[in-house]
């Protein structure tokens, strides 16, 4: 393609064998006597590409690819937490892999898909989950949905939801692809829900609830949080949670509890599932015991120790995707909660939080942590306001970090602060690991101090330097 | 076992740091009446334990020796170096490529699939995955509706079940409406306030439609509504004329044939393409080719986010933000090694052999082929005795194939029967002997 990319296309042949097609053991016939000439097809422009050709082509991008298993990958709200091994043997017994969504005799699935939700059921304190959902977005929109079907069920016209301005971005989006419009609410100077705007909000009439993210991206848990849900209630609202950052709270408080309706986990988060490369994911959705009859379909309910699926239902939402969901994901999460159990689940979410809170102290004297007054603890991230000496910006920082052989956090988000750095090392990294994170922010710190230059053009170390993203975008070259 | 690796004295040292006396001051924030004593949940166990316990589990689970089923699911062969390729470190364990410079082994990876889908479908510009091939076919139908400004969709019978409630479901969600015809209503029901116009093929009984003609009809009956092409296998692309070629809008697929193991119906990956003029306006991820700001290399990055929830909040074309890269993954390692050469090779076994059952099927007194249309690797059957043949099947370690009342009440003793390369002539010939046997018994 250019000096530095070569891309696999221009390592193959324009014909070469093919050795992954079993032999053909039927006598054929004529391709113009089963099709009609305009249906068949002419040429297929993809190379013939020798298999070991192939290999190294993918072990070479590979290693241009940082990864969790490198270091630290401190990635806000992403909960980058180690991925057991033996969850990938476990997705991979044939018992699990080989079996077709339709066939009938799949109890070994039903049981696993039951016992997680039963699982995740206890764990948040709801009465019924859905594990459909293929990612905490997906999620999020099935949750929105079954709050519009409960009130289109009662003839309640109520099209807006309240959402923080610290929420991801899913949340408003995930919203409006229900129909609801958004309300924001700006968060007070703890980070927090401001009550009073919260019951003004509510009074409009029109709104069916509130999203909430607990801990929010500031990684603060809202000391109101169950007044906040007595206020929405006390208006005939529901509160839906985003289970995005579960982690530390798991074993220690359960969103249930605190008066939640519904609310979604992201298994790839919390549950130690890999994240891929960006995925697949799941993101399960629970309930309390008034909305069960909303789940999407198919719904699984265990009856005399036979499980029984509920493929359609009036009152249900109405299917999100085929079939059973990301399946292989939900074998992992099920591993990883079998694995830890209480005590373990309990320990990762403290550990977690002291995880945070540990980087949080030692990075305080250098950089700004907005929102962290009166002696207050994060749960299991915090966000830096990165603006260092010399104009340096969080971007820079985060480029420099690269540098070191680190992951960079997530950076410009929450919106609310100027040079957000949200940092979220998780539980299973190791103090040492945690050390040389702090170390590299102490560094960078010192080196805007004294040589902005360096750090204004990072990386330099990486296979390319800084990337022209506006370029990207002004004239896009989408394939080769 | 938590994966944590701190020891106590560790974990001390950091409470010191901190400032604090124990982990329970972390948690001040939570009301004290919300904390709870204990989850009741077991206690954690080990490794083997969990690796017994799993095995056991799966293994409830019947895996047939062979099977005629697809229905959306399909069993394929999967070269030994996919997985492989998915299982390295780099690429598992990494997520989405926020920080472009350390991740351009997966940028470039993305890439090359939305290159290598580009020159299989013959379209332009193909996103970076969505969940399945129902949502993407959602996500098509709610973006024609956009970019036509239309609140109507319309749904051409054929399209798999499971897939219609999805479009239902996500147009629900937006208020706009979805209607299913057959396809001779086309000119009654095609006017200026349809956004789309979404048909399968080949469809859910293994039709292979005629699309170009449905897109002709679609286009003189209003030239603004948008044509949407959904398959749930698309190894046919191997043997049938491209959607870039027959002329649709957006085409969409479950990518689980390239590369994924059927796996109780999940994960696979939704394949979303479509033309130039209307990657603006595309739901998932797009990766572009730039260059160095200080330099002369070219690299990869996330681009036009101005599309996606994380900038636009509301006003986002989808919510989709993690998707299933790592299928994607699958997808593409699948489609290089098998090349042109493996590809048409393999759609050629789906549709010979298919054919050659379909053909002996018919001469058995007792079997009726619904369909004349030409089919790819799947047709309906009308059997004498289904229940028999299914029991036979069974006892055969045949999984067998799909009885449509499941999806289709009055379609009794109606099959789905899909043959792929991974049936062998003997299989076949197993299957033709029970399937006699089945008609003769009483």
């Amino acid at each position: 393609m250019t000096n530095n990319i070569e891309l696999i296309f221009e390592k193959g042949f324009s014909e070469f064998p093919c050795n992954f097609v079993p032999s053909m053991d039927i006598p054929e016939t004529q391709i113009d006597q089963i099709l009609p000439k305009e249906f068949i097809r002419e040429k297929i422009n993809i190379p013939d590409t020798p298999e070991f050709v192939i290999v190294r082509h993918f072990m070479n991008l590979s290693e241009k690819n940082h990864s969790l298993d490198r270091s630290i990958y401190p990635l806000g709200s992403c909960t980058m937490k180690y991925n057991p091994r033996i969850n990938e043997v476990l997705c991979r017994l044939p018992g699990f892999t080989q079996i077709h969504p339709l066939q009938d005799e799949n109890e070994g699935s039903l049981e696993l898909i039951h016992e997680l939700g039963m699982q995740l059921c206890e764990i948040c304190g709801m009465d019924a989950f859905t594990l459909i959902p293929s990612a905490g977005a997906q999620g999020e929109l099935a949750g929105i949905l079954i709050m519009k079907k409960y009130f289109e069920n009662q003839g309640i016209k109520k099209d807006k939801i309240i959402v923080p301005d610290s929420a991801h971005g899913t949340n408003p989006a995930s919203s409006a692809m229900a129909g609801f419009s958004i309300i924001e609410l700006k968060s007070d100077e703890n980070g927090e829900i401001p009550l009073d705007q919260l019951e003004f909000a509510m009074q409009e009439g029109d709104v069916a609830g509130l999203m909430l993210t607990n801990p929010n991206t500031l990684g603060i848990f809202d000391r109101n949080i169950t007044k906040i849900t007595e206020i929405v209630h006390k208006y005939g609202g529901l509160c839906y949670y985003d289970g995005a950052n579960l982690n530390p709270i798991m074993g220690m408080t359960r969103p249930g509890d605190m008066g939640f309706d519904i609310i979604h986990v992201n298994l790839h988060k919390t549950f130690s599932t890999p994240h891929g490369g960006g995925g697949p994911g799941a993101g399960p959705v629970g309930v309390k015991k008034h909305l069960i009859s909303h789940l999407p379909c198919p719904q699984i309910i265990k009856e005399e120790e036979q499980f029984v699926c509920i493929d359609e239902h009036e009152n249900s939402i109405g299917r999100i995707r085929s079939f059973w969901g990301n399946f292989g994901v939900l074998v992992r999460a099920y591993s990883y909660i079998k694995a830890l159990g209480a005590d373990g689940l309990k320990r990762a979410a403290n550990m977690s939080v002291l995880n945070a809170n540990y980087i949080r102290s030692q990075l305080q004297p250098e950089y700004d942590i907005p929102y962290n007054s009166q002696g207050r603890f994060n749960m299991h991230e915090f966000v830096v306001d990165a603006h260092l000496p010399n104009d340096v910006t969080a971007e820079d920082v985060a480029k420099s970090l690269l540098d070191r052989n680190l992951y960079a956090p997530t950076i410009y988000f929450p919106l609310i602060i100027h040079q957000a750095m949200m940092i979220e090392p998780t539980e299973t990294e190791s103090k040492r690991e945690l050390d040389r994170f702090i170390q590299a922010m102490k560094d960078i710190y010192q080196q805007a101090r004294e040589d902005p230059s360096i750090i204004k053009t990072a990386p330099h170390k990486t296979p390319v330097g800084r990337l022209d993203n506006t370029l990207a975008a002004r004239k896009p070259i989408l394939r080769e | 076992m938590d994966y944590v690796p701190h020891d106590n004295k560790e974990i001390a040292e950091m409470l010191a740091a901190i400032g604090v006396d124990s982990l329970s001051n972390l948690y001040q924030d939570i009301p004290k009446d919300l904390i709870l004593d204990q989850l009741n949940l077991p206690n954690g166990i080990s490794e083997p334990d969990l690796l017994k316990d799993l095995t056991k589990l799966s293994e409830k689970n019947k895996q047939y020796s062979t099977a005629f089923i697809g229905a959306g699911s399909y069993f394929h062969y999967i070269p030994s170096l996919v997985d492989f390729v998915i299982s390295r470190s780099q690429f598992f364990t990494a997520y989405t490529p926020y920080q472009a410079e350390a991740s351009q082994g997966f940028l470039q990876a993305i890439f090359e699939y939305q290159s290598a889908i580009a020159r299989l479908t013959e379209l332009d510009v193909t996103n970076a995955s969505m969940y399945d091939g129902a949502s993407a076919l959602a996500e098509a139908a709610i973006m024609a509706a956009f970019l036509t400004r239309k609140k109507k969709i319309l749904l051409i019978k054929g399209i798999h079940p499971e897939y219609v409630e999805t479009v239902k479901t996500y147009c629900w969600g937006r208020n706009f409406e979805v209607e299913e015809i057959n396809l001779d209503q086309l000119e009654e029901k095609v006017n200026s306030e349809i956004g789309g116009v979404c048909f399968q093929s080949p469809n859910f009984f293994g039709e292979i439609e005629n699309a170009n003609e449905i897109v002709t009809k679609v286009k003189n009956l209003n030239k603004k509504t948008l044509v949407i092409q959904c398959m749930t296998d698309p190894t046919c692309l191997g043997v049938l004329v491209s959607p870039g070629k027959t002329g649709v809008d957006i085409f969409v697929a479950e990518g689980q044939s390239f590369g994924l193991p059927p796996s109780f119906g999940g994960p696979g990956l939704g394949i979303f393409a479509t033309h130039d003029k209307y990657t603006r306006k595309m739901p998932g991820r797009l990766i572009g080719l730039t260059k160095e700001i200080n330099g002369d290399k070219e690299g990869f990055v996330l681009t036009l986010q101005a599309r996606e929830q994380h900038i636009r909040r509301e006003k986002a074309t989808s919510n989709i933000c993690s998707n299933q890269s790592l299928c994607m993954l699958s997808a593409l390692v699948y489609l290089v090694s098998m090349g042109k050469t493996g590809l048409k090779q393999i759609a050629m076994q789906n549709i010979q052999k298919s054919y050659y059952l379909k053909t002996k099927l018919a001469e058995i007194s007792g079997y009726q082929i619904l369909s004349n249309k030409p089919t790819y690797n799947e047709f309906v059957v009308k059997c004498s005795n289904y229940q028999k043949l299914k029991e036979l099947c069974k006892a055969n370690n045949i999984l067998p194939p799909l009885d449509l009342t499941r999806y289709y009440p009055e379609m009794k003793n109606c099959a789905l029967i899909c043959v792929t390369e991974q049936n062998s002539k003997k299989d076949i010939e197993l299957f033709l002997q029970l399937a006699k046997e089945a008609a003769q018994a009483e």
